[in-house]
C-alpha cells in the first residue's frame, strides 16, 4: 500500500477515461448493432450482404489488430492530407480516445448485431398482429411493443457485450491512452512494483464489471416484470 | 496508392509467426479446457469448500481484462521474491510460458461456465432414466451426461476457441513474435499499416472460418443419433 501513496489521483483519473470511454464506445455499439440488425432484417440483398461482411470481419478479427489498424491508419491517412496544406507537419493522429472507442465500439457492434437481429426476430409475431388488429400504427407497434419485447429479449447477451467493451478498454492503452493500464505503467517507471501496480488496475476492472454485472441484473428483473404474475 | 509489392513480402514474413499462433492456442487449449473441468466438477459438486473457490476463481478471471492478467503474469510476479525462488521460475521467466499461462487460465473460466451451461442442459428425465437402469452416479456422468453435454456446448466452445485465438494476439504485447508481433514490427519499419494489417485480417478471418468450419462438423459428428431418416 505505501506503494501506492501519490498514485491514488492518478488511478482515479484514470478510472474516469475508462468511465469516458465506455459510455462513448456503448452509444456506438449500440448503433453500430442495431444499423447492423437493421440492414440483416431489411429485404435488400445489398444491405444484407454489407451487414455480414461486416460480422464477418469484425468477429474474426483480433481486437488489437482493428485497433492498431484504425489508429495508425488514420493518422497516415491524416498526415498525409495535412501534408497538402502545411509540408512541415509530420504525424497527425486521430486523439487515441476517439480511434479506440471507435474501434472497440466496431468489434463489439459487430456482436450486438448477431444479437439485436436474433432478439427482433424473436418477438412473438403474435404480439405484432394482435397490436396491429386493436389499430395501433405500425409505427407506435414497433415502438410501444417490439423495442421493449426485443430490449427483454437482447438483454443478458447485450449485458455480456458491455463486459468485453469495458474489457476491451484496457487495450486502448497500447496507443497511448491515459486510462488505468497506462497509469500503472507509469507508476511502475517510478516506483518498480509491477505486481502491486497491475493488481489495482486488476481490482479497477474487476469492480466495473461487478457494476455492469448488477445493473444489468436489476434491468433484467425490471424488464421481465410483466412476467411474474404469470409463472 | 496500395503497395502490392509489400503486401506479397509481408504475408510470407507474417505466415512464419502462425506456428507460434496456433501452438500459444492449441496448448492454451488444451490446459484451459483441462482446468475448465476442474472448475466445473468443483462448482456441481455440491459442497461449498469446492464451490466457492471455482466461483471466484471465474469471477475474477472474467472480470478483469485478458491483457491485464498477461501483465500481471508477465510483469509482475517477478516482483515476488518466492516466485522467482519457486520451481515454475523457468517458465514464468518466459514470454512464452506467461503468454501460455495467461491464456490458459483465462479461458479455463470462459469454457468451465460454457460446459456448466452443456450439463444443466441436459434433460433430466435421461438421468431419472439410467438410476433407474441401475447406473451409478459416476456411470450416470461419463455415458450420459458427457456425451450430451458435450453437444449441447460445441457451439459456444467453437466461439471461445476464435476468441482464444484472437487473444493470441495480444502475446505480442509481452514481446513474443506471433503473426501480430511480426505485423507489428513490419509496420514499425515499412509505416505502411493499410497494407500489412489488412492482409493479417484477412489471415484471421480464414483462420476464424476453418475453426468454425471443423467444430461445425464436429458437432454434426455429435448430433448423428438425432437424425431420423438414416
Amino acid at each position: 500500500m505505501a506503494d501506492l501513496v501519490g498514485w491514488w489521483d492518478d488511478f482515479f483519473w484514470g478510472s474516469i477515461v475508462v468511465v469516458q470511454i465506455f459510455a462513448v464506445s456503448l452509444v456506438m455499439m449500440v448503433l453500430f448493432g442495431l444499423m447492423g440488425a437493421a440492414a440483416k432484417l431489411s429485404n435488400s440483398r445489398i444491405a444484407q450482404s454489407i451487414a455480414s461482411a461486416y460480422t464477418v470481419i469484425f468477429r474474426g478479427t483480433p481486437e488489437i489488430l482493428v485497433l492498431l489498424l484504425i489508429y495508425f491508419g488514420s493518422a497516415i491517412a491524416l498526415t498525409s492530407v495535412a501534408k497538402i496544406f502545411d509540408p512541415s507537419i509530420t504525424f497527425l493522429d486521430i486523439p487515441p480516445f476517439w480511434a479506440g472507442s471507435f474501434a472497440i465500439a466496431l468489434v463489439v457492434g459487430s456482436y450486438a448485431t448477431e444479437t439485436f437481429r436474433g432478439a427482433f426476430q424473436g418477438v412473438n409475431p403474435g404480439l405484432i398482429e394482435a397490436s396491429r388488429a386493436l389499430g395501433i400504427s405500425q409505427f407506435n407497434t414497433f415502438i410501444y411493443i417490439q423495442i421493449p419485447e426485443m430490449w427483454r429479449l437482447a438483454l443478458p447477451a447485450f449485458g455480456n457485450h458491455m463486459l468485453s467493451l469495458i474489457k476491451d478498454t484496457a487495450l486502448i492503452s497500447i496507443i497511448g491512452l491515459n486510462e488505468t493500464l497506462f497509469v500503472a505503467e507509469q507508476a511502475i517507471g517510478t516506483t518498480g512494483k509491477p505486481f502491486t501496480m497491475y493488481v489495482v488496475v486488476g481490482c479497477i476492472y474487476l469492480s466495473f464489471s461487478t457494476i455492469i454485472t448488477l445493473t444489468v441484473m436489476l434491468l433484467e428483473r425490471k424488464a421481465n416484470q410483466h412476467l411474474a404474475g404469470a409463472r | 496508392m496500395i503497395d502490392f509489392q509489400l503486401i506479397a513480402d509481408s504475408i510470407p514474413k507474417m505466415l512464419v509467426g502462425i506456428g507460434l499462433t496456433l501452438e500459444l492456442m492449441l496448448v492454451s487449449a488444451v490446459l484451459g479446457t483441462i482446468l475448465a473441468v476442474i472448475l466445473l466438477l468443483m462448482r456441481i459438486s455440491g459442497r461449498r469448500y469446492l464451490s466457492w473457490p471455482a466461483l471466484t476463481y471465474i469471477y475474477i478471471f472474467r472480470g478483469t481484462p485478458i491483457l491485464v492478467q498477461i501483465f500481471i503474469i508477465y510483469y509482475g510476479l517477478p516482483q515476488l521474491d518466492f516466485v522467482r525462488e519457486s520451481i515454475f521460475w523457468p517458465i514464468l521467466r518466459e514470454p512464452y510460458g506467461c503468454a501460455v499461462l495467461a491464456l490458459a487460465l483465462n479461458n479455463g473460466a470462459y469454457m468451465s461456465e460454457i460446459f456448466r451451461g452443456g450439463v444443466l442442459g441436459v434433460d433430466k428425465g435421461l438421468g431419472e432414466a439410467a438410476s433407474a437402469l441401475g447406473l451409478s452416479i459416476r456411470q450416470r456422468f461419463m455415458y450420459i451426461t458427457t456425451p450430451i453435454a458435450v453437444r449441447l456446448a460445441i457451439p459456444a466452445y467453437s466461439n471461445d476457441i476464435v476468441s482464444l485465438m484472437k487473444s493470441t494476439a495480444l502475446a505480442s504485447t509481452i514481446t513474443l513474435l506471433d503473426m501480430m508481433g511480426i505485423a507489428r514490427t513490419i509496420v514499425a519499419e515499412t509505416f505502411a499499416p493499410y497494407e500489412v494489417f489488412i492482409s493479417l485480417a484477412v489471415i484471421y478471418i480464414i483462420m476464424t472460418f476453418f475453426i468454425q468450419k471443423g467444430f461445425g462438423y464436429f458437432e454434426r459428428y455429435m448430433s448423428r443419433y438425432l437424425k431420423r431418416d438414416a
